[in-house]
């Protein structure tokens, strides 16, 4: 900014903001630290606080400030330069392989389970799959739009896919998604989760799961890929590291292996386009599509509704952190039954959902405080709604793109521009044993071409 | 002695040959590739220079409008107003989400302020 500024952070930042101080390069920056949390606190709280210290320094926090802003600055405070970073070798000290276990888990390299070693033999191999060099750049990642991005080559995502499992056909996939330059571990309070969609050719050629247990842990292509995003998300994108590039309160479980599977092509009804295909790419392209969200729901249920209402019942009723998105993934044999019931297409399913869903009252009205004053004032339609009760369904859509506000785009790191008219997205996969499915509050990313990584 | 026995016994020499030789293979050091990325540089910023008094001064008070954090906000602008009296407090709202910059404001304080608090997350 260019003017003497004193930040105010609540303490259980501190290591974040040391770190983003540093790599902003402003290592000595004056901050002034608060209680946790400062959300929520009632005004008689808050100046409690105010007229206390600092609860990291122990100084007066009113004083802290107004030192801050006024102290003289020390030499190392005015000097330019560049600050110190850690070297980075090509190889590693030679070591015994139980011991280079223990320093890849100490270093973080890892996701807490054991990793194969990237040998070099083992990596060349790797780079056998790929025709492009292995000292060409991919990309950049970053843990979040405030952090610094880091910049990796092909040899490099080529160890971490070594450290995978991954077998070197898996490449090309594992550099198109790494081309994406979007992290698996967002960090952000709120415990993020990624999921990954395989379509085209590729899924045979690689012998990915889009039978029974696609989703699940049965196959090592699908484990393998997915689990390599979370190890280039730590090690290429600077990611993962708690407290200081990663802030999730709980963590996510589905981190370990970031939904990764394939959608069951075959199993789609007539009329209903591969996902890839939706996102622009032809059907005989091989592609790779990213999802960011929190969680997914698996809907095990005998209903005697039609599998459409029970959706639509569903998404009315989701509640999550993003509530104004979801991905519904859908057995083949429940899309089969949608199609039978008249949904054309994914997109046809999609705006009856998104026109037929409303917003339970007492979420409605809890994000709209302007609302809920006209309602209160009489004015319509919004007197009519609460006139229902401020537990009822209002009629208003959060899955309709139309008027809905558009979400921050730099928040989604690097999102395409093809959007579809409601921010309900569909995949199909699975083995057909029953009518069932899954649905969560995942948003559409991007897609990457794994043809150009071959 | 009978060639069982004989077998037998070059099966146990031959068995504690081969043992210390297991051991050794595990302690054998292997290079491996470092996994990590790229860093960027770190290019030092010189901190603004400091007044030695506030007062006479006008002082913005950002707020990043972190969910539910206004009372913190308002009580602090109320606090300095009444501590440093002779200093003008100025609070304004950045623009947009606590993620969006807000190049506009920045380029108001710097030509209408001598300093600028900037608060505050969760």
């Amino acid at each position: 900014m260019g003017v003497p500024t004193v930040p105010m952070i609540t303490q259980r930042f501190k290591e974040l903001v040391t770190t983003i101080s540093y790599k902003k390069g402003i290592p000595n920056m004056r901050i002034t630290y608060t209680p946790h949390p400062i959300t929520d606190r009632p005004a008689e709280l808050c100046r409690k606080y105010i007229a206390g210290n600092d609860p990291l320094t122990g100084k007066p926090m009113l004083e802290e400030i107004y030192e801050g802003l006024t102290k003289p600055l020390s030499a190392e405070d005015s000097r330019a330069g560049f600050l110190k970073r850690e070297p980075r070798p090509r190889l590693l000290p030679p070591d015994t392989p139980e011991k280079l276990q223990e320093y890849f888990h100490e270093q973080g390299f890892t996701d807490g389970n054991p990793v194969i070693l990237p040998t070099e033999e083992k990596v060349a191999q790797m780079l056998k799959a790929t025709s492009r060099k292995p000292d060409e750049w991919v990309g950049q990642m970053r843990p979040s739009p405030p952090h610094e991005a880091w910049y990796y080559t092909v040899e490099m995502v080529a160890v971490n896919a070594v450290m995978a499992g991954a077998k070197p056909e898996y490449f090309p996939i594992i550099l198109a998604l790494a081309s994406k330059g979007v992290t698996s571990l967002f960090s952000s309070t709120s415990s993020f989760a990624r999921m990954m969609v395989v379509n085209g050719p590729v899924v045979k050629e690689i012998g990915m799961n889009t039978g029974i247990g696609a989703l699940g842990p049965f196959n090592r292509a699908n484990s393998t890929i997915g689990r390599c995003w979370t190890l280039i998300s730590r090690n290429l994108g600077g990611s993962g590291k708690p407290g200081e590039t990663y802030l999730g309160s709980q963590g996510n479980p589905l981190n370990y292996g970031n939904l990764c599977f394939p959608e069951t092509e075959e199993g789609l009804p007539p009329g209903w386009n591969p996902l890839h295909v939706q996102k622009g790419f032809k059907k005989s392209d091989s592609v790779v599509s990213i999802f960011s969200g929190w969680s997914i729901n698996d809907i095990a249920w005998y209903s005697p509704l039609p599998q459409h209402e029970v959706i639509r019942g569903w998404l009315e009723h989701f509640f999550s952190f993003g509530t104004s998105q979801a991905t519904l993934i859908l057995d083949p044999i429940v899309a089969a039954d949608l199609a039978s019931n008249g949904f054309a297409t994914k997109e046809a399913f999609a705006r009856w959902l998104a026109e037929n869903t409303g917003t339970p009252g007492w979420l409605y009205w809890s994000q709209h405080p302007k609302e809920m004053e006209l309602a209160q004032k009489g004015v319509e339609p919004y007197a009519g709604w609460l006139k229902q009760g401020k537990g009822a369904v209002v009629p208003v859509s959060r899955y309709n793109r139309k008027g809905y506000p558009t979400r921050n785009q730099a928040f989604m790191a690097s999102k395409d521009t093809n959007e579809p008219t409601t921010s309900i997205e569909i995949v199909v996969t699975g083995g057909g044993t029953n009518t069932f499915w899954s649905g969560g509050d995942f948003g559409y990313v991007g897609s990457a071409s794994v043809d150009q990584w071959r | 002695m009978k060639p069982k026995t004989i077998f037998i016994l070059a099966a146990i020499l031959s068995g504690a040959f081969a043992w210390p030789q297991a051991r050794t293979a595990d302690e054998t050091k292997i290079v491996v590739m470092n996994p990590r990325g790229i860093q960027p540089e770190i290019r030092k910023i010189p901190m603004a220079p400091r007044p030695s008094t506030l007062d006479g001064k006008t002082v913005y008070i950002v707020d990043t409008k972190y969910p539910n954090t206004k009372p913190f906000v308002e009580e602090l602008h109320a606090a300095l107003k009444a501590k440093y009296p002779k200093t003008t407090w100025i609070l304004r709202d950045k623009i947009a989400g606590y993620m969006d910059d807000d190049p506009e404001l920045w380029k108001e304080i710097k030509e209408k302020g001598a300093c600028a608090i900037v608060l505050l997350g969760h």
